[in-house]
């Protein structure tokens, strides 16, 4: 799974750099942000502003982050949705647990 | 669908050469031209085969296939070098690195095409070997997460139809747990995941499923919300679930009285068919993903249905599409679709066939219950 990582003060922003957000890339993404947070990071913004699309294996590995996060009192914050990703989200109720922002100023903006 | 072949060579006039001859003869390729390229792509792409050449600039090939069988994520995808270096202690030194084969460049074109093609047709075969002994396994265990046979009820009919991901078992399950000649539970479920990994786990979500309806029942109470919401708990509290998480749909039907009742957890909305309306109704629940949280709030909704009025319950695979390459979630285009279907008065097994029909590109698990008043 290709991720880039970029630390914007105490936050660390995860941008995925893949189109596809599928099975075969969920273990390998959900182990690169577990370490994220083993080492220490409690303030995560996700981008997905090149993924296309996300499967439902993907969305599992989000919501095992986002479990594994929270009892640390961590926070966060997905961005950059496209329009079917963000509509799947609310048929899913998933925007009732993840915070989605449109942008990264936006999210940024949130965490102070 | 097309077979991926990652092939390796600094020789970009013999990548285009093998890649010509791969692709002329139905294989997709990927090609790198070097072994930092190959790894990189590698990141993204699991391909059914790497073809690496042993003597490049910086790695060489026994190299790069030392580093691929540390990986577990990549150690079993078959490799075989395609070398100009035959000398015998090299030829061995690849193959005693799990190397499928060592074959020389100069072999001849049809040689190579038709090595490459039994090898896959081999690993295949064995893969559909190994998948057939296993459903054996789990038929003979009775070990199913879709039943034979739906419930013949007064005022309902139940037709059901599932489709895996790559025709291997999934995490979509369906379930009905007929409690009396009164009542009647449907469930429809979805592992997030895939193949087998979520088919495992799905079993664990049903006998929790039946557990909580059950128990539920045994004290007179029919209330959805109740049952989910304990469910919702008990599956919390699961450390072998921790980071397994499904949705729910489950409908009560009242063989009695017709009444239809509903509620769900990070499920899609459920679809219905009413003639003369211009498009299908939807009913939207309100409880979040199964073991997330320990309070889930889940509510229960009637859903009105008269006489030939259908309702649809559906798994995220069926609003996946890929259209030119392209993969998209839109629930939007399929209930166009299953709209345009019924106003064409198409019947339910057209309208199974047409919806699952092996043309269409399908990228994950799909499940759809459809109930019809009668």
């Amino acid at each position: 799974m290709n991720v880039k990582k970029q630390n914007i003060e105490d936050l660390v922003l995860l941008t995925i750099v893949d189109r596809d957000a599928n099975l075969t890339k969920s273990e390998n993404f959900k182990e690169i942000v577990f370490k994220e947070i083993e080492s220490g990071t409690r303030k995560l913004i996700i981008s997905f502003e090149n993924v296309e699309y996300l499967d439902s294996s993907f969305l599992g590995a989000l919501v095992a982050i986002l479990k594994n996060l929270v009892p640390k009192n961590g926070r966060l914050t997905l961005i950059e949705l496209n329009n079917d990703i963000r509509n799947l989200f609310e048929l899913t109720r998933l925007d009732k647990i993840f915070d989605l922002k449109n942008s990264l100023d936006k999210a940024i903006e949130g965490f102070k | 669908m097309n077979r991926v072949i990652l092939l390796v060579d600094d020789d970009i006039f013999q990548l285009r050469l093998f890649e010509k001859l791969l692709t002329g003869n139905g294989y997709n390729c990927k090609i790198a031209l070097s072994v930092d390229e190959a790894e990189l792509i590698l990141r993204s792409e699991t391909p059914d085969l790497i073809i690496s050449d042993y003597e490049m600039p910086g790695m060489d090939g026994f190299e790069f296939r030392r580093r691929l069988l540390k990986q577990d994520s990549l150690k079993n995808i078959p490799f075989l070098f395609l070398t100009s270096i035959n000398d015998k202690d090299n030829v061995q030194q690849g193959l005693d690195l799990k190397a499928i084969d060592y074959i020389a460049k100069n072999t001849p074109p049809s040689h190579i095409l038709s090595k490459i093609d039994n090898l896959l047709q081999a690993v295949r075969e064995h893969y559909e070997r190994s998948l057939s002994e296993i459903k054996g396994i789990a038929e003979r265990l009775n070990l199913r997460n879709i039943p034979l046979h739906a419930p013949l009820l007064k005022h309902f009919k139940i037709d059901y139809f599932n489709q895996s991901f790559q025709n291997q078992p999934g995490g979509d399950f369906i379930d009905f747990v007929k409690i009396n000649d009164r009542y009647t539970f449907i469930i429809l479920g979805d592992v997030m995941g895939k193949k087998w990994g979520a088919w495992f786990f799905s079993f664990s979500f049903l006998s929790y499923i039946r557990s909580a309806i059950r128990l539920c029942v045994y004290d007179k109470n029919y209330s959805l919300s109740e049952i989910l919401n304990k469910l919702n708990r008990v599956i919390h509290d699961d450390e072998l679930l921790s980071d397994i998480f499904s949705t729910l749909s489950m409908v009560l039907l009242d063989d009695e009285l017709g009444t239809v009742k509903y509620a769900g957890a990070g499920d899609l909305p459920i679809l219905k068919f009413v003639e003369n309306t211009t498009e299908l109704q939807y009913f939207k629940s309100e409880g979040i993903l199964l073991g997330f949280s320990e309070l889930g709030d889940y509510s229960e909704l009637e859903v009105e249905l008269a006489s030939n009025e259908e309702l649809y319950i559906i798994s995220d695979g069926m609003i996946d599409f890929e259209i030119n390459g392209e993969k998209k979630s839109d629930i939007n285009l399929f209930k166009e679709k299953l709209f345009n279907f019924k106003q064409n008065k198409e019947t339910t097994q057209t309208i199974k066939n047409r919806l699952f029909d092996k043309h269409v590109s399908q990228v994950d698990d799909c499940s759809i219950i459809i109930i019809k008043k009668v």
